[in-house]
Formats: structure tokens, sequence, C-alpha cells
């Protein structure tokens, strides 16, 4: 009866062996890349800000909004959006001049159509957004959508207005 | 030792995974964009090849026949998994580069073939000569696609930002579309017909 038992169990305890180790494999592998990870994309968009504001000195991360220093004053804020485009997610990096105002904006990825849909991440797209009223980025209002992207326009266009009234609320007036 | 030559060469060669055996064509096709991408796929199916080759290798006389799929499933993604973090730490370009094909490497045909056909049959000495010649060949089918594609698409080539040539007339109006998916299958089907009509590939 004992053995019966204990080889219609093997699989099961096998399998389950199998995983636990593969388990603690992955977590020391997560440990180890973890840190690593998390700074390369604090230094992607680090760049990106930069850019953006020439002057800034330094850079401070609370509760997903970069604030932008020149000097410890506030020269502006940045954070990263998400817009559902024709093919998948697009995420923007949306910098802001005061609570207010927006600064420009970055296409960090996206993943639209080659040609039609991908050229919302080019510069005579992205360019229309610096100095525009949070409240006018829309596509009646001050920017104008790519001809023949027009999901791919909205879908950042509407992203970006959500995301900067929802942050500038939670910056405070 | 012949054993072991033998089971690394057929892999480059006369059982290459993508020009006769057609295992996965689908990231071939997806990401043989640029010889860049190519190289960094090559390396994470390598890896990986090798590591669930001889893990499963190793296990294979306590593994049995009825459980054996979701073992080398657990094996080959623990290893996927490991590349995918390792390459978005260290090298967060190729990792935005290869998007979804990085993690679809566990359901890559070549791996899980290999691992059912050879490395659950063989020794780890022997398999590990058939990851090699598996992955290195995948690799140089991968990097002759891309290399067509990236020199006639973009017109120009570059390997790890280092720029190598451009060329005349096609650096200022590079055929696109073979840097676009249809290219990919353009590429691989003239590269079989003239395999073929060069006898390097026989048909079957």
């Amino acid at each position: 009866m004992q053995p019966n038992i204990f080889k219609r169990l093997y699989p099961v305890i096998l399998v389950t062996l199998i995983v636990l180790v593969s388990a603690v494999l992955l977590s020391l592998t997560d440990d180890i890349t973890r840190g690593k990870i998390a700074e390369q994309e604090v230094a992607q968009v680090r760049g990106m800000l930069k850019e953006m504001f020439p002057n800034m000195t330094s850079l401070t991360l609370e509760n997903d909004i970069y604030t932008v220093l020149e000097n410890d004053t506030t020269i502006g804020y940045g954070f990263v959006a998400v817009g559902k485009g024709y093919s998948g997610e697009i995420s923007i990096l949306v910098g802001l001049e005061n609570k207010t105002t927006v600064k420009g904006i970055v296409i960090i990825s996206q993943d639209e159509t080659p040609g039609l849909g991908s050229r919302v991440a080019e510069e005579p797209f992205t360019s229309q957004f610096a100095g525009v009223d949070i409240d006018d980025v829309r596509l009646d209002g001050e920017i104008d959508a790519i001809t023949g992207s027009t999901i791919s326009s909205e879908a950042i266009v509407e992203a970006v207005r959500n995301a900067a009234l929802e942050k500038a609320e939670s910056l405070g007036e | 030792m012949s054993r072991f030559r033998k089971e690394l060469l057929k892999g480059l060669v006369v059982s290459n995974p993508i020009f006769i055996l057609f295992l996965g064509l689908c990231p071939a096709l997806a990401v043989s964009t640029s010889v860049d991408n190519a190289l960094g796929m090559t390396a994470g199916v390598l890896f990986v090849l090798l590591g669930s080759n001889i893990i499963i290798a190793t296990i294979r006389k306590i593994v049995p026949n009825m459980v054996r799929i979701p073992v080398f499933i657990v094996v080959i993604s623990t290893f996927v998994t490991v590349v995918s973090l390792v390459f978005q730490a260290y090298v967060p370009a190729l990792y935005a580069a290869l998007g979804i094909y990085l993690p679809l490497i566990t359901v890559n045909c070549i791996i899980l073939a290999r691992a059912e056909a050879f490395a659950s049959k063989n020794t780890i000495f022997n398999s590990i000569g058939d990851a090699i010649g598996m992955g290195l060949g995948f690799g140089l089918a991968l990097i002759i696609i891309s290399f067509f594609r990236e020199i006639l698409g973009t017109g120009s080539i570059s390997i790890f930002g280092t720029h190598l040539l451009t060329l005349p007339v096609l650096g200022e109006h590079p055929m696109a579309m073979l840097a676009l998916p249809p290219g990919a299958f353009l590429v691989i089907g003239l590269l079989l017909a003239l395999f073929r009509r060069m006898g390097v590939v026989r048909s079957g």
C-alpha cells in the first residue's frame, strides 16, 4: 500500500519541487536586477526631462510625479501618462511648466502602425503641446491630429489632458 | 567527442531550425528588422536553450512521462524570465526592441522541440552540443535575414551603434517595406528559394 501511494503522488511532488526551485531562482534574479531596472527607468525619464527643461539641475520623485528643480527652485513637473492607441498602449512623458501649462511631451513607447500612427511620436505632432493650457489639450482645441491617425492622436491628447488635470489636482493649487 | 561535434554542427546547416526545420519562424519574422535585434535575440535564445537542455537532460530519468511537458515549461519559463529581467536591467534598449518576443521565447517551438526530441532522451554532454548548435543555427538564420532587411530596408547598416556602411542610392530612398512585417516574409521566401537553388537546402 505504502509504495503505491508514493508512486501515485510522485509526479505531484516532483513538479512541486521543481516549481519551488524555480521560484527561489526567480526571486534571487529579481532581487539582483530590481534596483538596476528602477534605475534605468529613472535614467531614461531624467534624460528626457533634461531635454525639456535644459536648466534642470536635479529631480525628485514622489507619488509618480517628478519635480524638476533648478538650484532648489521648482521649475516644472513631469509624469508618465498612458493612452490606449490604435494597436496597444502609448506611454507619454508629460512635462508641465506650472500647474496649468504643458511644457512639452515625449512619446516613451508606442506600437502604432509604422508610417501612419507612429508619426504621433515625431516632432511636428509632439511640438504642438509646448505652452498649451491643460484644458486646451484637445483635438478641437489647440492640437491638430495627424492626418490618417486620428485614433492615435486622440489617444495621446486624451491621455495627456486627463493625466495632467489629475496630477495638477494632486499637486494642489 | 565526435558525437558532440555532430550534434553541434547539425543545427547550423543540415537541421537549421529556421531554414530546414521551419521552427521558431514567428520570432524570426518579427525581430529580424535589424542585426542588433537579431544578435540580442540569439543571445537570449542560446542562453535559454542551453539552460533548459542541460537541466532537462539532467533530470530526464526522474521525470515521469505524464508530467514531462509541465516540467519542461517550468524549466524553460524560468530561464526566459531570468533573461528578460537581465536584459531589462542591463540592456534596456534591446529589451524595448525585442518587446513581446522576449517572453515569448517560452513558447518558442525550437526550445520545446529540443527539450522533447533531444534533451529528454540524451546525455547532458550531447544536449549541450545540441543546444549550442541549434542556438547558433537560429542566430545564423536570423542574422542573414536581418542583414538583408536592415541594409535594404533602411539603406545602411550599423552594429551596436557603430555605423558600418550606407548604400549610395538606397541610403536616401530605402525600401522601407522590407523593414516592415511583409518584408520579413519576402526576405525569408527569397532566401529559401536561393538556398534551394544552390542546393544548400534539399526539398523534402
